[in-house]
């Protein structure tokens, strides 16, 4: 496909391109980047949490500017354009069509990704990544929390004018001999959170806007000082960032559906039920937004209807986990480092759901909410299940990108080291929560379990951070002078891999 | 799909299990829900970064809270400026505290002890530090009023409604030999904080600390909050708005001493002793 690396082009061909291939190129650059950028962060938060006290990061202030940032990076800038950048590779080649069906609004909705990012890294805004008002209006120093919104704003734009085209590509563009329901498993799950997109994401726009002529002060919306309701901003802000965490994690259970049926030299135990849990999730994801909210005095109708709707979307995951364990069940499974990957985020998966279950339970949502475990629940999704799917993923598609493999053993490397970090982590905050920790601190109360599980918490995200520059030396050495791979069979498993002759780029 | 009954098995276990949680979770939040009607009211202000709690006879306590065992306590939570969330995590109590809203939460503390409150939603640069102490003790022998009188003489803090006499030990008739204004605004950061920022008073003499601001305020000896001797030589702690305290020099050696307010560390200002 691409082969940049074995038959290079100039700079300005892949920047200017509009073709898919180029254009899901730029989105896996920028989203990597993103990615050691927003870890960067992370190692700060981790090590200034080691002890007690002032460590690396000189205030308080600065620290509430770096979860902030770290969190608005990692998932809107890392996980979300990772995903846009896969599509963009596949769905023309899943779906048989030239490239996508607009492919200048592809251009333009990649290109408003620099400019947001820049934004948000400039301004490097403290309110937190739900910049939830008052504090967001009437505290927050500005101009950083007003270049955070535009930011925020010009990456929802972004995302529904890649929805749309995505959405376009797969229902209008799709070969005519191919049936819906014979398409991947993947182009599904980016069909559902393509929709899924273009119902959540309005609300947090106008909330955007509404938030912003609020700073500005013509307006009262959520400003309790001009008869507006805080916690209006907090249903509109959840009602798009709840589907959203399904919008993280459907693409990556999509690609788990193309990666462990190869791996495992199977056919996918039901497709019907994979489809079916798609749409199931993504009807489902709307109507569990306000359990974020159980906490802010809601009466007890309210929190018993968005305990059922949380639980309601419990099946609809676990039906995917059943399909992967039933196609992997009796498979010759080939445990090459995507696999490893994959295997891993499936395990952290169900651990993650489970510790969602907790959260929802109403009466346990009281110890929990706006703890560590809240924290280590949340990253175990994002980090442990989403992002290191997507690592997997990203092994996957070396070969497709470069022509060349990257070093098996440093990627199997790289695994352990990871979903070893990952459960030192996340799974030690989920304890520390119970013992009543509360998140977003810069210091806390010198008490022995606290410093104690801060410490290996700290530990493991050393370890991931390791991790990763690894992944990253490798990826770079390898497409350098990596072996060349074998374009039809490039993990040697007998399956079929990606249509790599299709590079012809036709502006 | 000839496995399909495997699924159904499956997704009818998954199924079963979150409707037993679902209903075991709706029956004890049901339970917990509302606080019972002999509940003691007390109102709790969340403000950057301190909280102040009102008792039902109008006394109040900053930064500590005195409360009895067995006795049923509903809490009135308000804020003055963002976002807060009231928490006792030794006895699960949590509830945000929103302004233009009263939520209200209600527990029933059954061991004595001291315990920790702390926000558990970010309120902003001293989010981490917004903290008070919960002190749980046994009831008293004798009717409510002597309750309360013991929680006056236990709690050094706990202060009769607006007669707010901070002071660190000397009573108010000592003249003061300067006066340490805090002026309007200085809660801002960026704002004068004290006026004047460097002082110059005789060994023995008393400070008069004028809290001129709309917000509260201390004056505290140290560098910053990280300074380990932080107050050990004077503190007047919480000033509220509109208040006096002063602060006495009489055991200090000559010398320089930076001060700080402990609720805005931004405010800092210092002294010599001569």
């Amino acid at each position: 496909m691409v082969l940049e690396v074995k038959r290079p082009r100039p700079m300005w061909e892949i920047l200017f391109s509009t073709h898919h291939t180029d254009i899901g190129l730029l989105y896996i650059f920028t989203s990597l980047a993103f990615l050691f950028l927003a870890g960067a962060l992370a190692m700060a938060i981790r090590t200034e949490l080691f002890l007690p006290g002032l460590q690396v990061i000189p205030d308080s202030n600065t620290f509430s500017r770096i979860f902030t940032v770290h969190g608005t990076t990692m998932l809107l800038l890392w996980v979300l354009p990772f995903s846009a950048g896969v599509g963009n590779y596949l769905i023309p080649i899943m779906v048989r069509y030239k490239d996508m069906a607009w492919p200048k609004l592809n251009a333009v909705a990649f290109w408003m990704i620099p400019v947001a990012g820049a934004l948000i890294w400039i301004g490097f805004s403290d309110t937190g990544w739900t910049a939830y008002p008052p504090y967001s209006i009437i505290r927050a120093p500005g101009p950083a929390a007003d270049m955070w919104i535009f930011g925020a704003k010009i990456l929802g734009i972004s995302s529904v004018l890649g929805a749309i085209n995505f959405v376009v590509t797969i229902l209008k563009m799709k070969h005519p001999d191919l049936p819906l329901m014979k398409i991947s498993l993947f182009a599904w799950a980016t069909l559902t959170t393509s929709f899924m997109i273009m119902v959540s994401l309005p609300t947090f726009a106008a909330a955007l806007i509404m938030l912003y002529t609020d700073r500005l002060g013509v307006s009262g919306f959520f400003n309790p000082a001009m008869g507006g309701d805080p916690i209006a901003y907090q249903h509109l802000f959840w009602f798009t960032f709840h589907p959203e965490v399904y919008i993280f994690l459907i693409p990556a259970v999509g690609m788990l559906y193309e990666m462990i049926p190869k791996f495992s030299r199977k056919p996918i135990f039901s497709y019907q039920s994979g489809v079916t849990a798609f749409v199931l999730l993504s009807i489902i994801g709307f109507a569990s937004w306000a359990h974020h909210m159980l906490a802010t005095g809601m009466s007890f109708t309210e929190k018993t209807v968005f305990m059922v709707g949380t639980l309601a979307a419990v099946p609809a995951s676990a039906m995917h986990v059943f399909n992967w364990i039933a196609t992997m069940w009796g498979g010759r499974i080939k445990f090459a480092a995507p696999m490893m990957f994959g295997v891993g985020g499936i395990m952290l998966f169900f651990a993650s759901g489970a510790g969602g279950v907790v959260n929802t339970a109403l009466p346990l949502d009281f110890i929990t909410h706006d703890s560590y475990w809240v924290v280590g629940h949340f990253h175990l999704i994002l980090m442990g299940t989403v992002s290191l799917t997507l690592t997997g993923f990203l092994y996957y598609l070396f070969p497709l990108m470069t022509g060349r493999m990257y070093n098996e053993r440093a990627a199997k490397v790289h695994f352990v080291l990871a979903f070893v970090g990952v459960i030192l982590v996340f799974i030690t905050q989920h304890v520390l929560g119970l013992y009543g920790m509360p998140r977003r601190y810069f210091d806390y109360v010198p008490i022995p379990e606290w410093i104690a599980m801060n410490q290996i918490a700290t530990v493991g995200a050393w370890i991931v951070g390791l991790s990763y520059v690894l992944m990253l030396v490798n990826l770079i050495k390898s497409a350098v002078s990596g072996k060349h791979a074998d374009m039809n069979d490039p993990f040697k498993i007998g399956e079929e891999y990606y249509d790599y002759t299709r590079r012809e780029p036709h502006h | 799909m000839g496995h399909a009954t495997m699924e159904w098995v499956y997704v009818g276990v998954v199924i079963s299990l979150l409707t037993y949680v679902g209903a075991e979770s709706w029956n004890v939040e049901r339970i917990v829900e509302h606080a019972p009607a002999d509940a003691k009211t007390i109102k709790v202000t969340g403000q950057q970064w301190f909280w102040t709690f009102e008792h039902e006879d109008g006394k109040q306590e900053v930064g500590e809270l005195h409360v009895t065992k067995g006795v049923p306590y509903k809490f009135e939570l308000v804020s003055m400026d963002v976002i807060h969330s009231f928490n006792i995590p030794d006895y699960t109590v949590l509830l945000d505290v929103v302004p233009g809203r009263v939520n209200t939460i209600w527990n029933l503390f059954d061991m004595t002890g001291e315990y920790l409150i702390q926000c558990r939603e970010y309120c902003g640069m001293l989010h981490y530090n917004m903290k008070a102490k919960l002190f749980v003790e046994e009831p008293s022998a004798g009717t409510e009023q002597a309750s309360s009188a013991q929680d006056a003489s236990v709690g050094g803090s706990a202060t009769e409604g607006a007669s707010n006499n901070t002071g660190a030990s000397a009573p108010a008739a000592t003249t003061a030999a300067a006066t340490l204004k805090i002026p309007q605004g200085a809660s801002v950061q960026g704002n004068p904080s004290y006026d004047p920022d460097s002082l110059t008073v005789k060994v023995g003499d008393t400070i008069a600390v004028d809290n001129e601001d709309s917000a509260p305020h201390t004056v505290t000896n140290g560098k910053d909050a990280t300074d380990p001797n932080m107050g050990k030589l004077f503190d007047t702690s919480i000033i509220n708005a509109g208040d006096s305290s002063e602060i006495v020099t009489a055991d200090l050696q000559p010398g320089e001493y930076p001060f700080f307010c402990s609720v805005h560390p931004y405010m800092t200002g210092s002294m010599t002793v001569q």
